[in-house]
């Protein structure tokens, strides 16, 4: 078992010696796409900002809880999209054109090399912006802080987790479809759901984002978490929800690999 | 022979659009559906759980009824082929289209409009059925859809000429992406433009962008006079003209630098 940890750990290594290497030679690259970020960040403070001139508070949040929540999300979202986010849109490609091949081939899990293949390292400067906002607006919007700083990190790792899995979800259906381009889109379409608090939702809209489709996961929950605390009832829903999810997608995975064809061959 | 390739390439967009079904319903319905629905939540978040009966001079039935008719609108605003003109500067691939007697920028932007012109096509009927029962003006509704078409000739050329900087540092994507995002917001797609503080107001009247979603919402849903209306044709027609002086310049400068190596 200790053997097989440290051949995943040593390949991880080398996976992220590549990508460092690959970042450091386009310098420009780094640059664009940290104004992309920014600007993205900038859209979506400016739309509460223009809500918040009109209101005081939108479903019992405050403008710095909501300030607070944006942070955790933009945090969250960028740890995804350094780990994970270049590999889901390669994922395609690796069925259709039959480059899964190779990786079926290999003496480790296909989907651990799928998934790590490449990464964003530019987004760390957005996981850093991130818990410079939050920290700015912890104090005024009711975040303790102290070791609960601590709990940031966890929940950063169960948005993360949600949102592979979801992101998952969306692109697992390759298998059965000719492209996936619109099922990736629609990931997107969905995603603004995660850019809101769950609270300020409808029932039905919220209990689909918190069951079945738990964008509220990324950003939202752990915010509450942070701010309130969870219901115990909460708790054991959301690992429930988790759990669910990576059943369903260990069979789709199961069954789009009985499917596949090689295409290139 | 000077209509005649454009209709072949409309058709071609067209039917280059529609060759994955599924996909194109899928596209519809997400970029629909979803902006709409959170649209609706932040007003009902206002209205029916914060206790606010009025933001910005506007009642929740005003809010809603912009978000359904700005759905309208925000499907014929877009369009990825400024990115595509991007991508064939970055590859090297424009030569081909340097070669033959039609005007690059034009023939992609006629092969890209296809789709959205079928879009703009069944937005306009559905407005139309939904002014009979929403109350609104069928002829307005026309007008508006009018307007949204030349917010879209201004979106892409704005576009275009953005993506001329991929002649200088050979990606242009993330600059066009930060376009879209200042266009979603200057747009009024995701909130009416009203909602602005007064002191902030200056910022979206001061780009073309409010012509694409926001001034074709407000003259469909009554809040803008005939007289308005024309005014800001007027001003979307004088935006054209920049933009086209735009283009020219900006592709001119371009071509100088062409290498034609792809990669």
């Amino acid at each position: 078992m200790k053997l097989k940890i440290k051949r995943y750990l040593d390949v991880y290594g080398i996976q992220f010696k590549n990508n460092l290497v690959r970042e450091a030679v386009y310098r420009t690259n780094f640059l664009t796409a940290v104004t992309v970020d920014l600007i993205w960040m900038g859209v979506e403070v400016s739309l509460f900002s223009i809500l918040y001139a009109n209101t005081q508070t939108i479903a019992g949040w405050s403008r710095e809880q909501v300030y607070f929540f944006l942070g955790i999300f933009f945090s969250s979202d960028a740890l995804f999209t350094i780990l994970f986010q270049r590999n889901f849109w390669a994922f395609s490609d690796l069925v259709n054109k039959g480059e899964l091949d190779i990786l079926l081939t290999k003496p480790i899990h296909p989907l651990f090399l799928a998934l790590s293949r490449s990464m964003n390292l530019t987004a760390v400067f957005n996981v850093i912006l991130g818990l410079i906002i939050s920290a700015r607006y912890a104090g005024p919007a009711g975040f303790t802080g102290g070791w609960h700083w601590l709990e940031w990190g966890a929940w950063l790792i169960f948005g993360l987790y949600a949102a592979l899995q979801m992101r998952f979800l969306f692109s697992i259906w390759i298998f059965w479809t000719d492209r996936s381009w619109a099922f990736s889109r629609l990931y997107y379409q969905f995603f603004a759901f995660a850019t809101k608090p769950d609270t300020i939702y409808p029932k039905a809209i919220r209990y689909l984002i918190l069951t079945a489709l738990p964008f509220a996961f990324i950003g939202s929950v752990p915010a509450r978490a942070l701010l309130h605390g969870l219901s115990a009832y909460e708790y054991v829903g959301a690992a429930g929800v988790l759990i669910s999810l990576t059943g369903i997608n260990s069979i789709l995975w199961k069954k789009g690999l009985g499917r596949y064809q090689s295409a290139s061959s | 022979m000077k209509l005649q390739w454009r209709l072949a390439a409309l058709k071609n967009g067209f039917q280059d659009a529609t060759a994955y079904r599924v996909e194109f319903l899928f596209e519809i319905l997400g970029s629909a559906l979803v902006p709409a629905a959170i649209q609706w939540v932040l007003w009902y978040a206002l209205f029916q759980l914060g206790g606010a009966t009025q933001v910005a001079g506007m009642s929740y039935m005003d809010l809603i009824h912009y978000t359904f008719v700005s759905l309208l609108f925000s499907q014929v605003r877009g369009g990825d082929h400024d990115f595509e003109l991007a991508e064939m500067i970055r590859s090297g691939q424009l030569s081909n289209y340097l070669l033959r007697p039609v005007g690059v920028v034009e023939f992609v932007y006629i092969r890209g409009v296809a789709s959205r012109l079928f879009i703009a096509g069944l937005c306009l009927t559905l407005g139309v059925i939904l002014a009979q029962f929403l109350g609104f003006s069928g002829p307005r509704m026309i007008g508006a859809m009018f307007l949204a078409l030349l917010g879209n000739i201004i979106h892409y050329q704005v576009g275009a000429a953005l993506a001329t900087t991929a002649f200088l540092w050979e990606e242009a994507y993330s600059l066009l992406m930060v376009k879209n995002m200042v266009v979603n917001l200057l747009s009024g797609e995701l909130i009416p433009l009203n909602l602005f503080p007064p002191s902030l107001q200056w910022i979206w009247k001061s780009t073309p962008f409010y012509l694409f979603v926001f001034g074709p919402t407000q003259y469909a849903l009554g809040h803008w006079s005939h007289t308005e209306f024309f005014t800001q044709v007027g001003i979307a027609l004088v935006w054209i003209g920049l933009g086209r002086a735009l283009i020219r310049g900006t592709w001119g400068l371009g071509m100088k630098r062409y290498l034609s190596l792809g990669g």
